[in-house]
């Protein structure tokens, strides 16, 4: 069989633009259609100030270089390795239950990564230069050159997984979504290794980033999946559906226990006799409101909805994957900005200035356009696939 | 092929900023406090009234540390960061993606983005400038009205920098990091 003929035999829905303008007017859709195509307008506002005024559209700084942008590109990418670990329980691992969210799970995966992608564009100065130079002069030592090239394979075996998977060919869906879910972990264990490669800053340095990235991934991926269901069903679960979730928010509990743990014990050892460069961040991290959210909202709150009720409260543990997800923004925002507050430079180097005691750092208004236009870019393209495709599963699960 | 380095006899440092003007001049830097390649730190006085170590208060001249080991070049993912035959740390332009990598990872805060070519930028002792000229002084240390700065080769056994590196103790910034800075503080 051809390219071209395989490529008819991928069953899609033929929607039109109207199409994309059909669905139930309820309040809650009207508010997310509302917000998206609100969303999509400031990004292409956004994207128009950063292309007149470069980065000086953004609040980063030299002391600061990395800003929103780069947390919200490690969102979304976070996003997309979770729904990969998600919809690989079912097609690459076997697990029966988990089959029907396999589809919805890798299609979501795909589509984060891109909006990931259409964040970073605009962060990374020269995104041409960067794809002629990553072939052309590879930096081999470098975490962003083996995270950019795997995440590019990763994005390139997902979609052809997706591929499979809407052909019901599940055998194939499994080798590919093997290799997929595979550079997917290795992608994103080298994100991880961008922070944790860097000597010069003690409390990013080491290897607990590389592991704490897959694991808040997989957690991240299992609220994206209560929140697409959640949507789908209406709250209103069908029985499948109420198990698989149920299981899954079973193993959520698990994940955010283990990442009690790895938290504390980061947090403890930073701490500890007072290490100069790393203590000192640790303390002020933990003074900082942000960090706070983040564990409330990603820990403990969702911990605790999820175990009073051993999983089974599914409408309760939807709106805290709601509020979980806005804690794992925050997450991400946290190490970026906590990675770079300690001052390099601690010198005094310019008159009338006391030297800095810690970076400060808020974003512009263009990147916090971006930044909500690449959640807008997700949402749609979401959208349009679930009319697109058939993001259910199919009869036979 | 050289091993370019500088030693700072950095106590002599006056703070006139004649090296930051001759540094923007020589390279064409743009003005302001951000984009500069070097700098004059002003150290604090440690201790507290009445116990002041008046010693501590002294100026220090940075810049690109020149590191044999560069974090900035290990981490850039295009190579656009390279050393060069003298064992300068260098900035391809052409290559430059500006992710800023270099920036988070540099310990001495020594890159910064050159609005004129839109890449970051940092200190290559001159090696655009007047090294390719045939010169042999930095503009830093030509300009000096205190000859803080001695410019030249340590694989040179009789070069300024060798002797004085013989003879006279001295400080790197940052030496647990490993990165073997090739920046001198003479004590």
């Amino acid at each position: 069989m051809s390219i071209k003929e395989f490529i008819t035999t991928i069953p899609y829905n033929r929607i039109s633009i109207r199409d994309l303008f059909t669905f139930e007017k309820s309040p809650v859709n009207l508010l997310i259609a509302l917000m998206t195509l609100s969303f999509l307008a400031m990004f292409a506002l956004g994207v128009a100030i950063y292309l007149e005024h470069g980065h000086h559209a953004y609040g980063v700084t030299r002391q600061h270089p990395w800003g929103l942008l780069i947390a919200v590109y490690i969102f979304f990418v976070v996003s997309s390795t979770g729904l990969c670990i998600v919809g690989s329980l079912g097609d690459v691992f076997g697990f029966k239950d988990y089959m029907a969210v396999s589809k919805r799970a890798i299609f979501g995966s795909i589509v984060t990564i891109v909006s990931g992608f259409a964040v970073i564009a605009f962060e990374i100065g020269h995104p041409v230069t960067m794809v002629i130079y990553n072939v052309l002069s590879p930096g081999l030592t470098s975490a962003i050159w083996w995270m950019g090239t795997l995440y590019g394979i990763y994005l390139t075996f997902m979609v052809i997984e997706f591929v499979f998977l809407l052909r019901n060919d599940m055998r194939m869906a499994r080798y590919v979504g093997f290799f997929g879910l595979m550079f997917g972990l290795l992608a994103h264990s080298n994100l991880g290794g961008v922070f944790g490669f860097l000597n010069a800053r003690p409390i990013s340095n080491g290897v607990f980033f590389p592991t704490y990235f897959i694991l808040t991934a997989f957690i991240t991926g299992i609220f994206i999946t209560f929140i697409m269901l959640g949507l789908r069903y209406k709250l209103s679960f069908p029985e499948e559906i109420k198990k698989l979730l149920t299981n899954l928010a079973k193993i959520q509990a698990l994940l955010i226990s283990i990442l009690i743990f790895f938290v504390s014990w980061k947090m403890l050892t930073d701490i500890y006799d007072g290490l100069p460069g790393r203590a000192d961040v640790a303390s002020h991290i933990l003074g900082s409101w942000t960090f706070w959210i983040e564990v409330v909202l990603v820990m403990i709150v969702p911990l605790v909805v999820i175990l009073r009720k051993t999983g089974s409260n599914l409408v309760a543990i939807f709106w805290v994957s709601l509020s979980g997800m806005v804690g794992i923004f925050f997450m991400r925002y946290n190490l970026v900005h906590d990675s770079q507050l300690k001052p390099l430079q601690m010198l005094k180097n310019t008159e009338y200035q006391l030297a800095p005691e810690w970076v400060s750092y808020f974003p512009s208004a263009a990147e916090i356009m971006i930044s909500l236009g690449g959640l807008g870019l997700c949402v749609l393209l979401y959208f349009i696939g679930s009319k697109l495709f058939n993001l259910d599963a199919d009869a036979h699960h | 092929m050289a091993r370019y380095a500088i030693a700072l006899d950095y106590k002599n440092c006056i703070d006139c900023k004649a090296c930051e003007v001759a540094c923007k001049e020589e390279n064409g830097i743009l003005l302001g406090a951000d984009k500069q390649r070097i700098w004059v730190g002003h150290a604090p006085i440690k201790g507290e009234y009445p116990f002041l170590d008046l010693t501590s208060n002294a100026f220090v001249p940075s810049q690109c540390q020149q590191c044999e080991v560069a974090p900035c070049e290990s981490v850039c993912p295009t190579h656009a960061t390279y050393y060069d035959e003298n064992g300068v740390v260098r900035v391809d332009a052409e290559k430059c993606i500006l992710c800023s990598y270099c920036m988070v990872a540099c310990p001495y805060d020594a890159r910064y983005v050159d609005d004129r070519t839109h890449t970051v930028d940092k200190c290559n002792f001159c090696s655009d400038t007047r090294l390719a000229r045939g010169e042999t002084t930095t503009a830093c240390q030509a300009t000096c009205p205190t000859k803080v700065r001695v410019f030249g080769d340590l694989d040179d056994p009789e070069s300024e920098i060798s002797q004085l590196l013989r003879v006279r103790e001295y400080f790197t910034l940052k030496p647990h990091l490993g990165t073997n800075p090739k920046l001198f503080y003479l004590t």
